[in-house]
């Protein structure tokens, strides 16, 4: 057998070595990164964590306190957040999988304007919100915030129930339908225990992407000093605090905020761990 | 055991026949809502920012004036800060992530290829709140002390690009968020682009490879082409993110309403001049200007989502998705 | 068209449960069945088979226009079902599903236990106790010879059975509603041999009390078990007769070409 040399050869292999070894090195940049950025939060984080920051309240400029009223704020906006996007989301999803089939150009539509909801600026939806629900009413709330955070929430479910209902066999779909079982039953009680998973998976990808989100707020519920339960007065959350605690020039309002930064993040990569693995565990329920 | 009873399903057939009509009709208002949603965004902020149109005019765009006193606005600050930052993040993103793209399809063992799949795409999980904080204390500090000097120094002086790079280390500035802003979008670009590069029927690859083809030959020359479409699409969303990316870039850019050539100097985006001047908005004409900015903003990013989403379902449609 | 006379001289014997005149079925814009006239008698099973494409499943498919569900697809001309015409407008899908059940060629249960995949239809259409419910599931499996291995497992996932064990659940599960007709859209094509036996044998079993009609490209399965068999090509019905006569006395030509091989 002939050995491969001579000068193209060798400068083909020579690339293919760059290219390689750049696309390691790409990879080890990314990676250096978010190693960066996970270090310096849970450590900083972590120095800042007591137990004041799940019994107090935020404090004024340069006071000690805790996070109670945001935390208690982002967990009800979150909430309503989810409670306003999920069902939507999926009573959309479920018209653009099982539906539309006569209707090609509105389903495409439907699903092209859901696309661009999907990975559009949240300060715009901020906007949107305030106008639609604050303007309206002359004053910043929880439940516009919990508005706004719903409008997040819907194109992530809507797309999720999409496309996990796709996936459902057919004849899952026609088995049902040849009992006689009407079609609105079919959908509820047989399509959707078989597409569950992957729903609740996309209702958590939601979840996971209100949780850290702050622009949205800033003109919707912008925040609230004090401790209150009333959704309908200007309702502090865990970004806004911390995008506000951070930009200041106190440092006790930067240790809250790096508290507030902490739980966040863990918050999040939990939730997106836990939805993986689940996902993982439990595809979609049918015959395999 | 008797079978079913006629007369009782026929009196079914009729409400049955009615609470499917009922259902599907919420189903399809439930759709609805998704477009109306888009529309109704799109004209509450051009009626907001409709006193800042009326008065400004066509001018608002090309203005560079900030004056709140004066009662001035013009959005070419922000517009030129959010193109500039923009184009940093994407200069930095596209080859990146085309790396890690080749790397987990084509370099990587197999077993490795899922973990890392994973840390990326963490990257994308982290609130850009997170990125800003982490911005504004570990990277701009880090960028003033070791980076931003070095720049100056040995950039500074170059014929064309030197004034670019010339300025104070102050840390916060263009050219620090346009780093943050470019890793933030790494892991959306590379998901794409991992993604698309997998669609390629292996028979393709295999052929290439049985002609004796390297792998970065097999990549460039074939996976590359057929993906071609998608992978522009991808690199359009990441775009549309960082054009409306707020938090990550409201921490390191500085906020400044002034234009400068250098990329060390502070300065303003879209984005970051809504979040911060908001609360601060004392009068009608000034609020109407930044929700006038929103609409810009909207507008821009509508356009190049729907190009991405366009260019990336060119790609399915062909494969007969 | 001569060629389905001597069918019918037979069935002067045995009354026809669903009669075909003249059935167009378009599948958007496609002519995918001409003209099909077909008697088919009760309490008997009667297999449809043809090379790929020849509209065999199409057919099958009209019968509780299960096509419905999809758009562009239309049929003319009418299919008499103990003298009524299901394809009418006001003949109620869900009522025509309960005299005419279906299996499918690959058997996938609801992702229920095995009691509830059959509890579910059951429970739709009729009011029943608890207890007049387990009578009838129990009757079910028995009727799909499922009863013996399933009994002490009837609340775990219908999908830990085998693939001819889950075949034989969605027979137990159709013929729990006591549909007067059983669909079968080639059954057995996903089975290993020993579960499709099984399932032969079944439904050699379940032959006095269902008019059976069957899909299949396997023509020795439709020789076993059949009573009666129609021969398609192209989407026309090219002969109809008793099984023992087409196989061996073949009308048509073309017939004839098929069961011998000279193509697929």
């Amino acid at each position: 057998m002939l050995r491969a040399t001579g000068f193209f050869y060798r400068r083909r292999r020579a690339a293919d070595l760059i290219a390689k070894t750049l696309g390691v090195v790409a990879t080890a940049f990314g990676l250096f990164w978010l190693i960066w950025i996970l270090v310096v939060t849970l450590n900083n984080g972590v120095h800042a964590l007591s137990p004041a920051i799940f019994t107090q309240t935020t404090p004024p400029p340069g006071g000690q306190g805790g996070l109670a009223n945001a935390l208690y704020g982002s967990l009800m906006m979150s909430v309503l957040g989810v409670l306003i996007g999920a069902p939507l989301g999926i009573a959309a999803g479920t018209y653009l999988a099982e539906f539309a089939e006569r209707h090609h150009a509105w389903r495409e539509s439907v699903r092209f304007v859901n696309d661009i909801l999907l990975s559009a600026p949240s300060i715009v939806l901020g906007l949107f919100v305030y106008t639609l629900a604050v303007r309206s009413v002359g004053h910043f709330s929880g439940w516009s915030g919990g508005i706004a955070l719903g409008l997040i929430v819907l194109p992530v479910v809507v797309r999720t129930t999409d496309e996990t209902l796709r996936l459902v066999p057919n004849v899952m779909r026609e088995a049902a339908l040849s009992l006689g079982i009407p079609r609105w039953k079919v959908t509820v009680q047989v399509l959707y225990r078989a597409a569950a998973p992957g729903i609740l998976t996309g209702v958590l990808l939601g979840l996971a992407r209100i949780s850290g989100e702050t622009a949205p707020l800033l003109f919707t519920s912008l925040n609230n000093q004090f401790w209150t339960t009333n959704l309908n007065a200007p309702t502090a959350s865990v970004p806004v605090v911390v995008f506000q605690f951070a930009m200041s020039p106190y440092e006790s309002w930067h240790a809250l905020a790096w508290a507030g930064a902490f739980i966040v993040t863990v918050f999040v990569l939990l939730l997106s761990v836990a939805t993986r693995a689940y996902l993982l565990r439990n595809r979609i329920d049918s015959a395999g | 055991m008797l079978p079913v009873d006629e007369a009782h399903i026929k009196a079914r057939a009729a409400a049955e026949t009615r609470q499917d009509a009922a259902f599907r009709w919420s189903l399809f208002a439930a759709a609805g809502v998704v477009l109306l949603i888009l529309g109704a965004a799109a004209v509450s902020m051009f009626w907001g920012g409709r006193l800042a149109f009326a008065t400004f005019g066509w001018r608002f765009i090309i203005n560079d004036e900030w004056d709140a006193v004066g009662h001035q606005f013009g959005a070419f600050v922000p517009i030129y800060g959010t193109l500039v930052s923009s184009a940093i993040a994407m200069i930095i993103a596209i080859p990146v992530s085309f790396g890690i793209a080749l790397f987990l399809t084509e370099i990587a063992p197999i077993w490795l290829r899922g973990p890392i799949g994973a840390a990326i795409e963490l990257l994308a999980g982290i609130p850009s709140i997170i990125y800003g904080m982490w911005g504004l204390f570990s990277f701009v500090p880090f960028m003033a002390a070791n980076i931003l000097p070095w720049v100056n120094r040995n950039l500074g002086g170059v014929p064309w690009i030197g004034p670019l790079f010339r300025g104070p280390p102050l840390g916060i500035g263009m050219l620090t968020a346009g780093i943050v802003l470019g890793i933030m979008v790494i892991p959306f670009i590379s998901a794409v682009m991992r993604d698309v590069f997998q669609t390629v029927p292996a028979s393709l690859k295999e052929s290439a490879y049985a002609l004796g083809s390297t792998t970065w030959e097999v990549v460039w020359k074939v996976v590359l082409p057929y993906t071609r479409s998608a992978v522009v699409g991808g690199i359009f969303l990441g775009l549309g993110r960082a054009l409306g990316e707020t938090m990550a870039v409201t921490f390191v850019l500085g906020n400044a309403h002034q234009l400068s050539t250098s990329l060390l100097m502070p300065g303003n985006s879209i984005a970051a001049t809504i979040a911060n001047e908001f609360t601060e908005a004392d009068s009608d004409i000034y609020l109407s200007s930044l929700i006038a900015l929103g609409f810009l903003l909207f507008v821009v990013t509508f356009v190049v989502l729907a190009i991405a989403r366009v260019m990336l379902y060119n790609l399915a449609r062909r494969e007969g998705r | 068209m001569d060629d389905t006379t001597r069918g019918s001289d037979l069935l002067e014997a045995s009354r026809t449960k669903i009669s075909v005149r003249n059935l167009d079925f378009y599948y958007r814009g496609y002519h995918a069945l001409k003209n099909v006239n077909l008697d088919i008698p009760e309490r008997t099973i009667t297999s449809i088979i043809g090379p790929s494409g020849c509209g065999k499943s199409t057919l099958l498919r009209v019968f509780n226009r299960i096509y419905s569900a999809y758009p562009g697809l239309e049929a003319t001309g009418e299919v008499l079902l103990d003298g009524e015409n299901i394809l009418d407008e006001s003949f109620s899908l869900n009522r025509l599903r309960t005299r005419v059940g279906m299996v499918f060629q690959k058997g996938v249960p609801f992702p229920l236990s095995i009691y509830e995949n059959i509890a579910y239809g059951l429970r739709h259409h009729f009011k029943l106790s608890r207890v007049q419910l387990d009578e009838r599931i129990e009757h079910a499996l028995h009727e799909s010879a499922l009863w013996n291995e399933v009994k002490d497992k009837l609340h775990t996932s219908a999908l830990s059975l085998s693939g001819g064990q889950q075949q034989r659940l969605c027979i137990a599960r159709a013929v729990a509603l006591r549909p007067q007709v059983l669909l079968l859209d080639e059954p057995t094509s996903a089975l290993d041999p020993i579960a499709t036996g099984r399932i032969e044998q079944l439904l050699n079993e379940l032959r006095d009390d269902y008019t059976i009609v069957i899909v299949t490209h396997n023509m020795q399965q439709a020789a076993r078990i059949s009573s009666y068999t129609a021969y398609m090509f192209l989407g026309e019905m090219i002969e109809f007769g008793a099984t023992a006569e087409l196989f061996t006395r073949p009308q048509r030509r073309q017939t004839e070409d098929y069961i011998t091989g000279r193509f697929g």
